[in-house]
């Protein structure tokens, strides 16, 4: 009997079912076609079944680096188990891992696998509605997606305010002091190549430009929704995940520098259609964001273990640091307690004593 | 085949289409002349645009505009459509031109190096073909093969040509933007020599994209003579 799929992707946050991009495309899209997926919601990504493994398994394939590689690997029962207690380093999330094992990592392969197992959401689209929405999927990514990478991993406030907080609470102890600056760099890598075409005299022109363009898009988005529930009339469809995920995040997302934010809110059509698709497929998720009394605890829970955790061992290092130091250095020495004294010896001490006095 | 020829056509196809006349002029320092150093660009009266984009905003300005005409939906589609068309033809383009082995060898290098003495002309070409390589391997082409990459195309071309449908145009009788862009590539892509026909031949599988330049060009070029579409 085959294996369920099992989908691997960022953990929840910000009242959303989870905080990074390409995972909520995928996860909103499971949740139209109702695909029977195993989903676990990690915020390590070196547990993520992509990227390369280690221990290393035999297996035919590229491995690679990053969010390109489709590893195919064959393994018997055992071997599988222990991929699942092995770590990857250049794990990237979303990864889905097929009935038959193998691991696709590129959200859109992803879901056109979904799509090959008959987990289609576009099946009822005329062949022009897939015309359109291919061009209205270049269309985020063109002049969207590189304002939300910037707004949230580039501008300064943002990033250290939400993004890396989020990211350096979620993840485990060693990780949470590297992983999120690699990130971050690997965006802004993403991002000069995306836009380098442009080089304009200054960032701040750059930065107008390209929040100008984002604000067009939005304007359009709305426009080609106009008063409908989803983009192709009653059932939501590919572009509905893409569109919802990108604007969800933006919308729900608290950000101290916000410029874009404001302008989304002022399109009405697009918070309603966000709400809307939130409390339909994530119910749960989206109930955490009305009531404001339950959040502050809610985190605070979750975080307790780590916080627990992280103390003790930072108390236990300190003093096994400390103590280190003063036996290396002699402040202090630990002497063995030597049995009772002869009587020569005892003679002796007394005799030092009487000189002494 | 040159990214700068699609450009070309584009904005010619556009500022025919404005029936504003137009006079083609060679230069052999018009990368410097042009504001953002790309060419080709448009010079009116004292100011210089180039790129179609900035074209189309600044004749809009001047009181010409095709998609005046066009509600808010259409209006929408037209941008959505004309990012599939930057975002696959011109990145599709922009592969086969750096990426695919042939081509670079046996055209690319040497039309990139040919302005420079050596041994520049082949540094450059290697730096702009590195520089192509990482941008590709950022935006998630960077482990296509060229299969998957004529595949793309093809996609595009369908989403294109289902949008056209029967109709002359892509937005009912009148040409706008679109159609001048979308010409610019498919009628670059169909009349330049390339090391294989591959790329041509996914767009000529398809009759009413075909038709289309064919339209476009008998209309607003045969002035020129020139009847390379047949």
């Amino acid at each position: 009997m085959a294996a369920p799929m099992e989908l691997f992707c960022w953990a929840g946050g910000w009242g959303l079912p989870s905080v990074d991009l390409d995972s909520l495309a995928v996860l909103t899209y499971t949740r139209f076609t109702g695909a029977p997926l195993k989903v676990h919601k990690i915020s390590n990504p070196w547990q993520s079944p992509s990227g390369i493994q280690c221990p290393c398994k035999k297996g035919t394939g590229r491995g690679g680096a990053g969010d390109q590689s489709v590893m195919q690997t064959s393994m018997c029962g055992q071997a599988r188990i222990l991929l699942i207690n092995s770590f990857s380093i250049s794990g990237t999330l979303p990864a889905l891992r097929t009935s038959n094992g193998e691991v696709i990592s590129v959200p859109h392969k992803i879901i056109t696998h979904l799509r090959k197992e008959k987990y289609n959401a576009d099946y009822d689209l005329s062949a022009r509605q897939g015309a359109d929405t291919l061009a209205f999927m270049s269309l985020l990514e063109e002049k969207l997606l590189p304002v939300l990478i910037h707004t949230f991993w580039i501008d300064a406030k943002n990033y250290v305010e939400v993004t890396r907080k989020w990211y350096a609470e979620a993840m485990p102890f060693p990780l949470n002091f590297f992983l999120p600056g690699r990130m971050q760099r690997q965006h802004m890598e993403r991002l000069q190549l995306l836009c380098g075409e442009h080089k304009p005299e200054n960032e701040e022109e750059l930065e107008k430009e390209l929040y100008q363009e984002a604000r067009e898009c939005l304007t359009l988005l709305s426009q080609r929704l106009g008063s409908r529930k989803f983009f192709f009339g009653d059932a939501p469809a590919s572009l509905d995940a893409f569109v919802f995920s990108h604007l969800v995040l933006l919308l729900q997302a608290k950000l101290p520098s916000g410029k874009l934010q404001a302008h989304l809110r002022g399109l009405n059509n697009l918070c309603v259609y966000c709400t809307h698709i939130l409390s339909l497929y994530f119910p749960r998720d989206g109930a955490e964001v009305p009531p404001p009394q339950q959040t502050p605890a809610g985190p605070e829970t979750e975080e307790e273990p780590y916080r627990r955790r992280n103390q003790i061992l930072s108390v236990l290092a300190g003093l096994a640091a400390m103590v280190g130091y003063a036996l290396l250095s002699g402040i202090v020495s630990i002497h063995r307690a030597t049995p009772a004294r002869t009587p020569n010896t005892q003679a002796l001490g007394m005799a030092e004593e009487d000189e002494e006095e | 085949m040159s990214l700068v020829a699609e450009a070309f056509v584009s904005q010619i196809a556009f500022l025919q289409m404005c029936n504003l006349p137009v006079k083609v002029v060679c230069r052999a320092n018009a990368e410097y002349m042009s504001p953002s150093g790309k060419v080709p660009f448009i010079h009116v009266g004292n100011q210089v645009v180039s790129e179609l984009g900035p074209i189309v905003q600044f004749v809009k300005a001047k009181g010409h505009s095709l998609s005046d005409g066009l509600d808010e939906v259409q209006r929408a589609e037209m941008k959505a459509y004309m990012e599939l068309v930057n975002n696959m033809l011109l990145t599709a383009e922009l592969y086969l031109q750096w990426c695919d082995e042939a081509t670079v060898g046996e055209i690319t290098h040497a039309r990139y190096g040919s302005p420079y003495p050596w041994p520049l002309n082949h540094i450059l070409a290697y730096q702009k073909q590195w520089e192509v390589k990482r941008k590709m391997k950022a935006i998630g082409w960077g482990n296509k093969t060229l299969d998957q990459v004529l595949e793309d195309v093809d996609q595009c071309c369908q989403a294109l040509s289902q949008r056209l449908g029967t109709q002359p145009y892509f937005f009912n009788k009148q040409p706008t933007e679109l159609d001048a862009l979308v010409f610019g590539h498919l009628y670059t892509i169909l009349t330049t020599q390339l090391t294989s026909d591959e790329l041509s031949e996914k767009v000529k599988n398809y009759s009413n994209l075909l038709a289309f330049c064919r339209r476009i060009e008998q209309h607003y070029f045969e002035d020129r003579g020139k009847g390379r579409l047949s």
